[in-house]
């Protein structure tokens, strides 16, 4: 198959861009002068944060893509980009919960950014629940597609809602260079590409074995009405 | 309009017809508001956020088991398709199912609120209308998703947990705003302060409004 001949390729280059991230993260990035070393957390939670965000408004792409084409590949998508969300948002949570716990003495506490991530990680596992759960028929993936688009529609209400109850998060890109170093953005901007092509590569390889998954399954649906 | 409220008053008829009516949702909401009540000690009360939080719990596992009994009753008689036959649009059923649940889920909260005065021990609000405002707002939003989502889960053995893991998290914006403001009426401090959250109250509302009148069709007739 076509993709699976890039997604090798794209695995190792993610592997090399990875490498090099972290040396930026460790050798180039000057050491921040509250925190510590717990500080170059933050250039992995950043861009895990990030790319989960983007990887659920790729389910509501391929979601509504699904609705308007009926082609089963959008909906494959979907279902890709759900995992990775997961995958990535709960490790986002994980070094966010560290970095509370080195920067406000907690393991969790209120705030939009935390608590909209973690409110997507509870939806979007949910979305992951309903694909595996197997209901609705023939019209299952009609039912998951509107599931992916009503659970992007909330996001920007969850995060409104959650700053208006309360904030504690530092404002990092806010002002003018966000306070930080040339070389601290340097590296967030490395780590976020690295990051961005180990998602991009994860994609790949998911999607093409949730590709080889469906022919198999056809396959047999096939052998299976011939029996 | 004519036609979903057909739908509605058929499904209230149905359920109240049936002998339950909304019982089991009104006695899971009593039972969460008792036994949230023994986090205080005797003698002690519980602050109006916990309250107006708990009330709004007991409102959100409420309107699951409401609108699986909605969605689940053409299924038990084997008459989905005769529904989907009837000459009326997948928006007039959704509408009437919405009207339907919106009808119970009311019904069931005219439980919780004595409950919560009763068992948590806080005051009566003295505004009521913004009281009523509010709950009106939320619970629309509530049965808005709830009529779309209700569909969703049709046809799994295990459609009560399955809702409620797609439809809590969804509704968040909506509870965090029915416990702000609800807490401010149970404390008696002015609602004037709390307008933002109305405007969050009525985004929701028009979002999900929106999208479910475009996407139920969608969810509704898949089988």
């Amino acid at each position: 198959m076509k993709l699976n001949r890039i997604a090798i390729p794209a695995a190792v280059l993610a592997g090399i861009c990875l490498a090099v991230a972290q040396y930026f993260v460790w050798v180039y990035a000057p050491v921040e002068a509250t925190m510590g070393q717990v500080q170059k957390i933050f250039y992995t939670h950043l861009p895990l944060a990030w790319w989960a965000l983007l990887s659920f408004f790729g389910v509501f792409v391929a979601s509504v893509a699904y609705l308007v084409t009926r082609r089963e590949q959008w909906d494959l998508l979907a279902g890709t980009f759900a995992e990775i969300g997961v995958l990535f948002s709960g490790l986002a949570l994980l070094t966010g919960s560290v970095w509370g716990r080195a920067a406000w003495n907690t393991w969790w506490t209120w705030d939009p950014r935390l608590s909209t991530t973690l409110v997507t990680w509870f939806v979007y596992t949910a979305y992951l629940v309903l694909r595996s759960a197997e209901i609705g028929g023939a019209g299952q993936r009609k039912i998951r597609a509107v599931v992916g688009i009503v659970a992007f529609l909330d996001v920007p209400l969850v995060f409104l809602s959650a700053r208006m109850w309360r904030s504690i998060h530092p404002a990092v890109f806010a002002s003018k260079g966000g306070g930080l170093e040339p070389e601290m953005w340097t590296t967030v901007l490395v780590s976020v590409a690295a990051w961005g092509v180990f998602f991009a590569a994860l994609a790949m390889v998911r999607f093409a074995g949730l590709l080889q998954q469906e022919r198999v399954n056809g396959l047999l649906a096939a052998r299976r009405s011939f029996e | 309009m004519r036609k979903a409220l057909c739908i509605a008053s058929k499904d209230l008829r149905q359920v109240f017809l049936g002998g339950s009516g909304p019982v089991q949702a009104v006695l899971l909401g009593l039972l969460l508001v008792f036994i949230f009540s023994l986090s205080a000690a005797p003698g002690e009360r519980i602050p109006a956020q916990g309250a107006a939080a708990i009330f709004w719990l007991a409102s959100s596992f409420s309107l699951v088991l409401i609108f699986n009994t909605l969605f689940h009753m053409e299924e038990e008689n084997e008459v989905a398709t005769a529904l989907l036959l009837a000459p009326v649009s997948p928006q007039g059923v959704w509408l009437g199912k919405a009207i339907g649940g919106m009808v119970l889920l009311l019904l069931t909260q005219l439980f919780f609120l004595p409950a919560i005065i009763v068992f948590l021990g806080v005051e009566p609000p003295d505004d009521l209308l913004f009281g009523g405002l509010l709950v009106l707002g939320v619970d629309v939003g509530l049965t808005v998703l709830g009529s779309l989502l209700g569909a969703v889960s049709r046809g799994s053995e295990a459609r009560d947990s399955l809702l409620s893991i797609i439809v809590f998290p969804l509704q968040i914006p909506l509870l965090l705003a029915g416990i702000k403001v609800g807490a401010a009426l149970l404390s008696a401090e002015p609602v004037q302060g709390y307008m933002d959250w109305f405007g969050i109250i009525g985004a929701f509302d028009a979002v999900f409004l929106g999208a479910a009148m475009i996407l139920f069709p969608f969810v509704f007739g898949s089988e």
